[in-house]
């Protein structure tokens, strides 16, 4: 019997409690235990609030679980991990750099001179269509050109996991696609490892090897399904009957726990 | 903004480049946005009102040369001191101490500051200073600078710099504690480390507010100077005033007390260029 390979990334029996006012306590992650491999695309789905952030922000070593590990390959996560580069929800751009100089920043703290920073810098710009944008500040641009910028400022920095916490969620529809395909291409080239959140089973089902749906409150893996259409994937994947057949999986494992917290909201 | 963002949804070059002008166009408005002209008539005319008021007050006798004296004494006592040169010699002779000790109280404020917002023992230690001196009108150092330092330059610029420091001191403290630890977050993700997060985020984040701060600052550092001059000084715009009130010429009181309207509102205008100069990023901010 050979030894199973060492997964990139772990958890090992994580909760993480926050307290809220009044010394209530919020379970945001309760007894997650989870493995994913080396070039996996990984995609938690599940409706807001069920601890999926917090699961990212474990992993990047942002807060550390209230029992239980964090691993990246085989050692505990303890303080901020760049090697796990994060893309923020909210973009995170430094307000006093440019385009170029935020894309610039990961490499620059490698210690790459100058000219090949530039260089790689305007591969990803180009890449992510904000060519001519260069020296714009970031409170010029759009959320949604604020938003491609952190894409690829982490992609620049190069790290050997990518977190992603619904990167596209604030581009309008054809802009997500367009940045969906790149992802994908992003993926099959580099087999980068990726988790990636998001709260669209179409985006889970077009982008993910293997997808984790979550349950809400408290956050814990309700299902891991393995992606079985096939790769390497272009977004035409949709009209294929293997999709709407996992799609209906998906969506029958996911419906519960909308409804369930849709009530709790209305209750809150 | 919605017409951006459709924009967006191209992601065509052309379809970009056409949104860039329009991101670029609102930028030149915003900066060129003046106010209506017929605001500025209003100004005018009520600056006019006033003076009228003051000549036609003064020329009737309604108000006694002892306490008001025309406006053309005190047109015709400022040209006679611009002149001479005397009027010249006394702003700059202010002007000198203002930027001496602000410099020096910015100099000691702003790394103190930046100090004690990051490391929480160096706040301890400087705390209950802070919060003795804090209360105190820079014009109570006034005896013991003199008894210390004498009545000449050095004196004048420590009232200077103990009336301004502290200011400096708390903006910076608050606005470095301000800079968005989110951004701190994400330049440790992408691997910086202490030194490079204080470098690329912490030092421009705060950035505007100590600049702000130091504006602030700079106003009351011109107040600090007036009255050390006041109360002992050879030359200065302080030292006019009150020569002025000595000599019993009120004419003289008033061209000094416009000629430091005038300085410190230039003054202010420069540090605004200045300003603008330091934070390219500000200008473009979304208010």
């Amino acid at each position: 019997m050979t030894a199973a390979p060492l997964p990139i990334l772990a958890a090992r029996n994580v909760t993480k409690t926050f307290t809220t006012g009044k010394e209530q306590e919020l379970v945001a992650v309760d007894n997650l235990s989870i493995d994913i491999h080396e070039g996996e695309f990984i995609c938690l789905l599940g409706a807001s609030g069920c601890g999926k952030s917090t699961i990212l922000n474990m992993f990047a070593g942002f807060t550390q679980p209230s029992t239980g590990e964090v691993l990246l390959r085989g050692q505990p996560i303890v303080r901020i991990e760049p090697r796990c580069g994060m893309v923020f929800q909210s973009y995170a751009l430094f307000p006093w750099k440019t385009v170029r100089a935020n894309v610039e920043f990961g490499l620059r703290m490698k210690g790459l001179p100058a000219a090949e920073r530039r260089d790689r810098a305007s591969a990803f710009i180009e890449m992510v269509s904000l060519k001519g944008f260069e020296d714009h500040y970031p409170a010029e641009l759009s959320g949604g050109m604020q938003q491609r910028v952190t894409i690829a400022r982490l992609l620049a920095a190069d790290p050997e996991v990518l977190l992603m916490d619904e990167p596209f969620a604030a581009l309008d529809a054809m802009t997500r696609q367009v940045m969906q395909e790149e992802l994908l291409g992003i993926h099959e080239r580099s087999a980068k490892t990726i988790v990636f959140i998001t709260h669209s089973i179409d985006e889970a089902l077009i982008l993910s090897s293997r997808l984790f749906v979550m349950s809400a409150r408290p956050g814990r893996v309700k299902a891991v399904i393995p992606n079985t259409l096939p790769t390497p994937r272009r977004l035409s994947v949709q009209f294929s009957p293997e999709y709407g057949a996992l799609k209906s999986t998906v969506w029958g494992l996911i419906e519960s726990e909308v409804r369930r917290s849709g009530t709790e909201a209305a209750l809150d | 903004m919605s017409e951006i963002v459709r924009n967006d949804a191209l992601g065509a070059a052309g379809a970009l480049s056409a949104e860039g002008t329009r991101v670029r166009a609102a930028a030149r408005a915003k900066r060129t946005r003046r106010q209506p002209p017929y605001l500025l008539v209003i100004s005018v005319l009520s600056v006019l009102i006033f003076l009228s008021l003051w000549y036609i007050a003064t020329e009737r006798g309604w108000v006694s040369p002892v306490f008001l004296p025309k406006p053309g004494r005190v047109l015709a006592e400022g040209m006679s001191n611009l002149a001479s040169g005397q009027l010249m010699m006394d702003v700059w002779m202010s002007t000198q101490r203002v930027v001496l000790g602000f410099l020096l109280a910015a100099a000691v404020a702003v790394p103190l500051g930046i100090v004690m917002a990051v490391w929480a023992p160096a706040k301890a230690a400087f705390d209950p200073f802070v919060s003795l001196l804090r209360p105190l009108p820079s014009i109570t150092w006034i005896p013991l600078t003199m008894l210390w330092l004498g009545i000449g330059e050095g004196q004048k610029i420590a009232i200077v710099f103990m009336g301004s420091w502290i200011y400096i001191l708390l903006y910076t403290i608050e606005s470095t504690k301000r800079v968005d630890p989110l951004l701190i977050r994400a330049a440790r993700n992408l691997g910086a480390g202490d030194i490079s997060v204080m470098w690329h985020v912490i030092l421009p984040g705060a950035l505007p507010g100590i600049i702000a701060g130091l504006k602030v600052t700079l106003a009351i550092s011109w107040s600090c100077v007036l009255s050390a001059e006041m109360i002992a000084a050879q030359n200065g715009l302080g030292a006019l005033i009150w020569q002025g009130k000595d000599w019993g010429n009120l004419a003289l009181v008033l061209v000094g007390m416009l000629c430091i309207s005038i300085v410190v509102l230039a003054a202010d205008k420069l540090a605004d260029v200045l300003e603008r100069l330091l934070l390219p990023w500000e200008r473009h901010q979304r208010s």
